[in-house]
């Protein structure tokens, strides 16, 4: 359980001029979902940009024994390193299966995606009724579970999930909480990155807390829950 | 799938047989109809399969036919070494451009493709290897039926590279970009190779097309190769049969290739008129061309038109 598949240290990253993360370290076990929690603007999308190497950053970031600092987004990609993009991002003029399939686009095991499509299709059973159906035309919950489906036909080790909640009703949120340990109960570990604090924390082992571009807290949901400056200033309770 | 293939063959063979009738402005028309098809089969690779309007393609085709203008009129080499001067002079031109501005989307992807032609143009016509303003002439070469053929072999290559990347990846990819760039790049494509690598095919092809056209017409000069209408005829063309579809581009052509030459010989005002009016009742009528219209029809009937009608909300 405590085996580090991504360990990240002293990563810096910005646009341009404008600097956005000021030193990180963060660090994944294998098997755990980790919340990255923060308000907008902390620096969580661009922590997931320098992860994926679409952004220029610099520092450490090991995964799977591998440092990705010197990669490109597709070979991220192909060690099994996995983004479901904020706002979905599906290919809404496709059908449901068309979007899995091309999760799948980089994939040379043809059986291996046929079995793959029967696991998506029974941990999201709402998207084998929808299969034929437009992307585009499903709920916002449908589409997130779309988009999660998608992120998973890539078989990744870790998927990273940005902003999973946004728009969506706090009974469609719980579903998909549910959906998430599923997944990590089928071996794929996962970093939840978060403005919704309350559901992050609802699901996950561990906590980072981001403030303008700096990890100000780390620890296990437990130990986060009890802190009283971060009652105060997420939770909304004294 | 294999009756399919079956049947193309089939027609790949008796319009290669065309040439036995003798008729002199029947194989004149052909070469026209097929030299046409190609470019718009070229164009719906970066335009129809990746999504990118390209308004770059007739760069492409000016410099396959000064490639292989320059190589036969003022080198003196064989006409198979200007066609492939012309075609790599091409595919290093679409890298070149495509590296840079392959990074600009939608309309300012179109805007910068613009540019190009004319830029081209000016450059050749200020050269003098290229003959400078007046032009060059190649050996003349009175074989229609060898271009006739030369043709329809680069239209089958070109329709036969579009199936294959149709099932491929790379296709699968290309259909990615165009649908959702964003989303194909957290799926792992590497979105610039794969849009470079739709230009050079789609410029490669245009520029054979070019080498052919220049060897058969004889005299070219920088107004007629980098002539801009022929790249909206490409788009039109592509549009109107089918862009992203295998043979919608080569039957949409064949079809407006045909009436335009009907318009041409009997009412030509009418035939300049023709691609605008094609292109605005294409767009609202069937936004997806003619390969789209044949599934609608089948499935809908006249309902298909109204649905389009209502979509732009006449």
């Amino acid at each position: 359980m405590s085996n580090p598949l991504l360990t990240i240290s002293g990563l810096r990253a910005g646009y341009g001029a404008a600097p956005v993360l000021f030193g990180l370290d963060l660090k994944i076990n294998e098997g755990e979902i980790v919340a990255l929690v923060g308000s907008n603007g902390a620096g969580k999308t661009t922590l997931l940009r320098a992860i994926s190497r679409m952004i220029a950053a610099e520092g450490s970031i090991n995964f799977a024994g591998k440092e990705l600092m010197p990669l490109t987004p597709e070979q991220v990609f192909a060690t099994g390193l996995v983004q479901v993009p904020e706002g979905r991002q599906l290919f809404a003029r496709m059908t449901v299966e068309e979007n899995l399939r091309m999760g799948a686009l980089l994939r040379r095991d043809p059986e291996g995606v046929v079995r793959s499509f029967a696991r998506m299709y029974e941990l999201f059973p709402i998207l084998a009724e929808r299969r034929r159906q437009m992307a585009g035309s499903l709920s916002g919950g449908e589409q997130q579970m779309c988009a999660l489906a998608r992120g998973l036909m890539a078989e990744p080790k870790l998927l990273m999930v940005d902003e999973m909640s946004l728009g969506l009703a706090p009974v469609v949120v719980d579903q998909l909480l549910v959906v998430l340990s599923d997944i990590r109960k089928a071996g794929v570990t996962i970093l939840l990155v978060e403005q919704d604090v309350f559901a992050a924390f609802s699901v996950a082992d561990r906590g980072y807390v981001i403030e303008t571009g700096h990890i100000v807290r780390e620890g296990t949901v437990a130990e986060l829950e009890r802190d009283s400056d971060l009652r105060k200033a997420y939770l909304g309770v004294a | 799938m294999k009756g399919r293939v079956a049947l193309l063959g089939l027609c790949a063979v008796l319009l290669a047989l065309l040439p036995l009738t003798g008729d002199d402005v029947l194989i004149q028309y052909g070469i026209d109809a097929l030299l046409f098809a190609t470019l718009a089969q070229a164009w719906n690779i970066i335009g129809g399969f990746a999504g990118y309007a390209s308004f770059g393609n007739s760069s492409f085709y000016g410099l396959g036919t000064y490639g292989t203008a320059i190589a036969m009129a003022q080198l003196h080499l064989p006409f198979w070494v200007g066609l492939c001067l012309g075609a790599f002079l091409a595919v290093v031109c679409a890298v070149l451009i495509g590296l840079p501005i392959l990074r600009l989307r939608g309309h300012y992807f179109a805007i910068a493709t613009l540019g190009l032609s004319a830029t081209l143009s000016a450059i050749i016509a200020n050269l003098d290897i290229s003959g400078r303003n007046i032009g060059l002439i190649l050996p003349l070469t009175r074989n229609d039926t060898m271009f006739y053929e030369l043709a329809l072999v680069l239209l089958v290559a070109a329709t036969g590279t579009v199936a294959w990347i149709a099932r491929s990846r790379f296709g699968m990819g290309l259909i990615a970009i165009r649908e959702n760039e964003d989303a194909a790049q957290v799926m792992g494509v590497n979105t610039t190779l794969y849009k470079v690598t739709a230009l050079v095919l789609s410029a490669f092809f245009t520029a054979l097309a070019g080498g052919i056209h220049a060897y058969w017409i004889t005299f070219i000069d920088p107004a007629s190769a980098f002539d801009l209408t022929l790249n909206v005829r490409m788009v039109i063309m592509a549009m109107f049969g089918g862009p992203g579809t295998v043979l919608g581009p080569v039957i949409g052509s064949f079809i407006l290739t045909f009436v335009y030459q009907l318009l041409a010989s009997s009412i030509s005002t009418a035939a300049a008129l023709l691609f605008g009016i094609v292109i605005v009742l294409a767009v609202i009528f069937m936004p997806r061309g003619l390969w789209d219209l044949a599934g609608g029809l089948r499935r809908l009937g006249p309902r298909y038109f109204l649905q389009n009608i209502r979509a732009h909300r006449l």
